[in-house]
């Protein structure tokens, strides 16, 4: 694997319960790099996601850069919303100490929150409280926390208000330029790929493209991809489906 | 009155707050029927113990751990229905366990009894419920990561043996609590005070705490009942307990820890 790749995918499949969900998927991701992968429903993006942090079983040769440190963002909220789970509790989770947790975490948690645009006050409160917005934006934050090397977004603005797509985008943006964050993301915002990936994937249940953006995503190529007018680029970004 | 001795409620008390703690990952798992059906695995140890005249509790022991195996084992195969499976796989235990274990030996199986204990009997279940509550005080955020969240808790390197090692102290609390309330009756014992804790906690330190202290009170305070109308320990406990059970579901959200 060369010095500056983060990921190197080759020949990867997903066979489930006798289904092929997946298959010949090879792409390489650089340091600092920003990919988007696209593709319609049930064109095996999560599953991808899923291969990659290693949640499902797949064939082919999944190879991680050394000691990486990995952020995920899941397209929901995976905590059970009756668990009585505070939101300082679940970011604890990520802390050395569960019980008596340092100040210095904490004083960073807050720090953290902040970016995402979440209050202190938030702390306190059971997560099954919060708001499907307010639940994006803590799953980000909490992503974030640990500063990892790599983050993996699923749909990080499905189900958010539209002000804050911008925000989540500028984000992105910034990650990438004041820690060098490596970005994978799934999008179905091509506005978004235009504007923030440097690298596109598209994805039904096999790879049918992969390159830079304005050079692989021809009007052909999306109608293959998504069936005839079932895409749209969109030239305000603030615009959702 | 009879009132019960010291040790049989420090003994209470130390397996109450040890099947608290347990219990409250048991629930969070969701998995409290499974947990009850683990402890009817006990008879067929306990058969096997009285056969070779070894203390039952080894017998137990070996029988949960080896059914410990199995629920973890079956949770990670999905195309498998587990539910049906453990259900057929431990009732069969009962049944086994009923047949085999002496008639007069059969009620306190069930239902348990406190005989006198040696006192390196009673210092080696005390011991042994408070290490257990210990282990899971101390992996609380392992325990809580892999069972509110299990695909980000792989993600942060914490896998699948953790709930083996939580479904193994799993084991060991309920080996240890069989004499306190009989096979039939332990799985109930560590569901209740985490169920009672989920209705009135709202932080979840709040709620581990309120399990282990709510399932060191039931204990003692069901061996008391138990003890003042000449009843069976362990349906005096399970009865207080859901006495209180009962009670926090009408208590007010401001009373909540």
């Amino acid at each position: 694997m060369e010095q500056n790749t983060v990921l190197d995918v080759r020949d990867c499949a997903v066979v489930l319960d006798g289904q092929t969900l997946l298959s010949g998927v090879s792409f390489k991701v650089c340091k600092g790099e920003a990919l988007a992968v696209i593709g319609p429903n049930g064109a095996g993006k999560t599953i991808l996601f899923k291969a990659l942090l290693g949640l499902v079983p797949f064939r082919g040769t999944i190879e991680w850069g050394e000691g990486l440190r990995i952020g995920y963002v899941p397209q929901k909220f995976p905590v059970d919303k009756t668990v009585p789970l505070t939101v300082r509790e679940f970011f604890l989770l990520k802390a050395k100490r569960f019980w008596f947790p340092d100040e210095t975490f904490l004083e960073h948690l807050s720090h953290e929150l902040s970016l995402v645009g979440l209050s202190q006050e938030v702390l306190e409160r059971p997560v099954g409280e919060l708001s499907g917005g307010q639940l994006q934006r803590l799953l980000i934050g909490w992503a974030m926390v640990d500063h990892p090397e790599v983050m993996l977004f699923d749909e990080p603005t499905a189900g958010i208000d539209v002000g804050f797509e911008e925000t989540v985008y500028h984000l992105l943006q910034r990650l990438q330029k004041e820690r060098n964050t490596t970005i994978l993301l799934i999008s179905h915002e091509l506005s978004i790929v235009y504007r923030y990936a440097d690298q596109v994937l598209c994805l039904n249940r096999e790879m049918l493209c992969h390159g830079k953006p304005h050079e692989v995503l021809h009007p052909q190529d999306l109608t293959r991809l998504f069936g005839e007018g079932g895409f749209y680029k969109h030239e305000n970004s603030a615009h959702r489906h | 009155m009879d009132s019960p001795t010291l040790p049989s409620l420090i003994i209470a008390c130390a397996i109450g707050i040890a099947s608290g703690g347990i219990g409250a990952f048991v629930i969070l798992k969701r998995m409290a029927l499974v947990g009850d059906a683990l402890s009817h695995v006990a008879l067929p140890g306990i058969a096997l113990a009285l056969f070779y005249a070894i203390d039952p509790f080894w017998g137990v022991l070996i029988f949960l751990l080896g059914a410990a195996v199995i629920v973890w084992w079956l949770e990670g195969r999905t195309t498998l229905p587990g539910d049906a499976l453990v259900g057929l796989l431990f009732t069969t235990s009962l049944a086994i366990g009923v047949l085999t274990i002496p008639n007069s030996e059969i009620i306190h199986s069930l239902f348990g009894e406190f005989s006198a204990l040696s006192p390196i009997e009673f210092g080696v279940t005390t011991v042994l419920a408070l290490a257990a509550a210990g282990a899971v005080i101390g992996l609380a955020r392992q325990f809580l990561f892999r069972t509110t969240t299990p695909d980000l808790a792989q993600v942060h390197g914490l896998g699948r043996w953790f709930d083996l090692l939580l479904l193994s102290l799993f084991a060991l609390i309920v080996s240890l609590g069989i004499k306190l309330v009989g096979t039939l009756l332990m799985g109930a014992l560590t569901i209740i005070p985490a169920s009672i804790a989920k209705n009135i906690a709202k932080s979840m330190k709040g709620y581990i705490f309120s399990s282990i202290l709510l399932g060191g009170f039931i204990s003692v305070t069901g061996l008391f009942i138990a003890q003042m109308f000449a009843f069976f320990p362990g349906p005096s406990i399970i009865l207080f307990g859901v006495g209180l059970f009962l009670i926090s579901l009408v208590l007010p959200r401001a009373m909540r820890t």
